[in-house]
């Protein structure tokens, strides 16, 4: 590998970060370009991601042009995670990294997403909308605390893009719960969820990010 | 070694849980089934959270290549990990590495994190919810339907009539217990013709015929053309979803 991967992302979006924090992981290069909202549902960047969502990556060292962030996460992995770092090669870990992988895929991001929408941008406010996304949003919270009682990461001893997928919008949480009752008690009710995410947060990649992610604001 | 398979799934009638009997169909793969009695909470009893954490169906256990067992949840890792044991003759999917691999990849994401959330809010907005809220149902639907338009555009392009490659895939399978259901998150796929085209396509086929009547009949189809059934099947179902949020509103 010697060419940096393109990697086609956005300032605020926690997904397109979260692709960019396994790319640190593994040291491999990437050029992060940010794109504007308002190029994302039309040509050029329609022909990269038909969805016109970001990310998206392209690799000139594959010639593979991928979106989903998911997607992206396990062609990284599968290619370029030989000595599997951040994932693991035999059983049953293997699938269960996938599992969570899909869990956060499909049922923190998206939740969490209309969360930020009826909590941050939605007007006139609609109570119900709120209550239920951020209803949803503990309820993911507290799955992830029942789980990691006794252990450091989810899927074997080590942190893995198990893990590492949920950080981004993790991040966002209190202020997605500004001004809810639970948003300065999170270490109290979710004790294990918040010693991981610090655990993940101390990470030097995840730090660097992090640190990215505001500078780009 | 091991005797395998030895698949066990747990599975309503729902298009999360007809996408994992349906790629087992096309597989050719014997299973047991139970069925978990979402109206009575089986979900949220401590012998299925020790298999899904999440308390949701589908989840599946089998023995694995060390003897033991493996637990896994998420419709998508499902679809995956039984690809990748039991495939070995790519019937329903591509060999690691290969561009196909990947695409399909795209597209099973696209719908686990897309389509499958955004359509069941607009379930939520148009039938469950317990006031009428104009902004939230129509946010939902427009964006399934923003969704459902990026698949159209996709498969007017596809020489094969699927999403990936030559053949129907999981990302196919994964797709179509959605799509089919459309109308009942206020959705008209006659708007879509490629993609109403397709769903006609995927329920030729005998593995979907097969797997979509597990564990109960489905009977989407059928409600689709019957407006007294709907609105039976929508209060029904109002019910238990409005049950199941106070419960986890209460944890």
């Amino acid at each position: 590998m010697s060419k940096p991967i393109i990697v086609y992302g956005h300032d605020t979006g926690p997904n397109p970060w979260k692709v960019a924090i396994v790319l640190e992981e593994l040291n491999i290069p990437y050029d992060y370009k940010i794109v504007d909202m308002a190029d994302m549902k039309k040509p050029p960047f329609e022909a990269i991601n038909p969805n016109g969502r970001v990310p998206a990556i392209t690799d000139p060292n594959t010639g593979i042009t991928l979106w989903e962030s998911g997607a992206i996460i396990e062609y990284l992995i599968d290619t370029y995670d030989k000595e599997s770092v951040l994932t693991f090669s035999h059983f049953p870990e293997k699938y269960h990294v996938k599992q969570w992988l899909f869990f956060q895929v499909s049922g923190q991001g998206p939740y969490f997403g209309q969360a930020v929408w009826f909590q941050k941008f939605h007007e006139p406010v609609v109570p119900s909308a709120q209550e239920r996304y951020t209803d949803h949003l503990k309820r993911v919270l507290g799955v992830l605390d029942k789980y990691l009682d006794g252990k450091e990461y989810l899927v074997g001893n080590k942190c893995t893009i198990a893990d590492l997928s949920f950080v981004t919008w993790d991040m966002m949480v209190p202020w997605i719960l500004e001004g809810d009752t639970d948003a300065s008690q999170l270490e109290k009710h979710y004790p294990n969820w918040a010693a991981w995410h610090q655990r993940l947060m101390q990470r030097p990649a995840v730090l660097k990010i992090a640190q990215d992610k505001q500078n780009a604001v | 070694m091991a005797n395998r398979p030895d698949i066990h799934l747990y599975t309503t009638q729902t298009p999360n849980g007809i996408k994992i009997s349906i790629t087992l169909e096309e597989l050719g793969l014997p299973y047991k089934v139970t069925k978990i009695d979402i109206s009575k909470n089986t979900q949220k009893e401590p012998w299925f959270l020790e298999i899904n954490p999440n308390g949701r169906i589908p989840a599946l256990t089998d023995t694995f290549s060390d003897g033991k067992t493996i637990r896994l949840f998420e419709s998508g890792s499902i679809q995956q990990y039984l690809v990748d044991q039991y495939d070995k003759d790519y019937k329903i999917s591509y060999p690691k590495g290969t561009r196909e691999y990947y695409e399909t990849n795209n597209w099973l994401f696209f719908l686990n994190a897309g389509v499958g959330p955004m359509q069941g809010q607009a379930n939520h907005f148009s039938r469950y919810a317990p006031e009428r809220i104009e902004y939230g149902v129509n946010r939902y639907v427009n964006e399934t339907r923003r969704l459902y338009g990026v698949l159209n555009t996709h498969l007017e392009k596809s020489t094969s009539g699927y999403l990936v490659g030559d053949k129907c895939t999981i990302a196919d399978i994964a797709h179509w217990g959605w799509v089919t259901a459309a109308f009942w998150a206020g959705v008209d796929i006659e708007e879509f013709p490629a993609l109403k085209a397709w769903d006609d396509r995927m329920l030729a086929r005998p593995g979907v015929e097969k797997g979509r009547h597990v564990p109960d009949p489905h009977r989407m189809k059928e409600l689709s053309k019957d407006p007294a059934a709907i609105k039976e099947h929508a209060e029904k179902s109002r019910a238990w979803v409005q049950q199941g949020m106070a419960a986890d509103a209460k944890k």
